[in-house]
């Protein structure tokens, strides 16, 4: 879980000494009535390996890996992927609110959930008629 | 993927509801290379490899261990499985779509023979590891130098 902490630059310094070497994760992002919905994939972190950030209007996720490779005795014989740490930091829109933000890591995959504020949601409008 | 839909739904608002700028992006067009995941063939893999055994890694990230399926045919390692999509993907209205799904399959020819009734493979967070301990006659083994004594020497 994750709310507005109003963090000063830090969030963005942090985010660009990570921009050089850390991973972006692959995210599918869609939108529903009452929220949007943002699932990235971090493979090797769990919960508490995962940070996120608002901070003017800027979301950021950061995460590392905690799964243990191999210890040096071991002969990388081929080597696909590496452990390292995942950055990537999204704009938000003004209708997000930024109170309710809420989160979840389940087997390697983030989801982060953005509720829109009450205002911003769509809705129907009545028409009384005079009688 | 273009979310303006103009017509009698005209929002002038909508390019602020989406999230719609990622200042990662612009992170990889400074930085040249891209670490972005992705390209290659799923799931990457990585292979260790040690005087007792064979390790492998390999990122699964959203896969459940029930859709996984790791096999063994001689020194051939086969990992299966399958990634599915979001719950009603259909019906979702997706602002950016980077993540697949689908069935997959990656063959590993193994560095050694492996003892095929002792491999063990678990599933953390996205990682699956499968630890195979080396046959018998694969791993190393130490010969023994045996000094010639000094009867030995014939005449």
């Amino acid at each position: 879980m994750t709310k507005d902490d109003a963090v000063t630059v830090e969030a963005s310094r942090s985010g660009q000494e990570l921009g050089e070497s850390a991973f972006s994760p692959l995210v599918d992002v869609y939108e529903t009535e009452k929220e949007v919905v943002l699932v990235a994939e971090v493979p090797g972190a769990r919960r508490e390996d995962v940070s996120l950030r608002v901070d003017k209007g800027v979301l950021t996720v950061e995460a590392g890996t905690s799964y243990e490779t191999p210890p040096e005795k071991y002969a990388r014989t081929y080597l696909g992927f590496e452990p390292g740490q995942y950055f990537r930091a999204f704009a938000l829109s003004d209708e997000i609110d930024r109170e309710k933000i809420g989160a979840s890591v389940s087997n390697g995959v983030l989801t982060v959930r953005l509720p829109k504020a009450a205002a911003a949601r769509s809705r129907r409008i009545e028409i009384k008629t005079a009688d | 993927m273009a979310m303006f839909r103009w017509g009698v739904n005209f929002d002038p608002f909508v390019g602020l509801r989406h999230i719609q700028r990622e200042l990662s992006r612009l992170h990889e067009s400074w930085f040249g290379e891209s670490r972005r995941i992705g390209g290659g063939p799923y799931p990457p893999v990585n292979v260790y490899e040690s005087p007792e055994e064979v390790l492998i890694q390999c990122e699964v990230a959203g896969v459940d261990a029930g859709d996984l399926d790791v096999s063994i045919t001689g020194e051939t390692l086969t990992i299966k499985g399958a990634k599915r999509p979001l719950p009603d993907e259909e019906k979702l209205n997706f602002v950016r779509r980077e993540r697949g799904s689908g069935e997959f399959t990656r063959t590993i020819v193994l560095p050694d023979a492996v003892e095929a009734d002792r491999i063990e493979a678990s599933l953390d967070s996205g990682i699956m590891t499968i630890r195979l301990p080396k046959a018998a006659a694969a791993k190393p083994k130490q010969i023994e130098i045996k000094p010639r004594g000094p009867e030995e020497v014939r005449p």
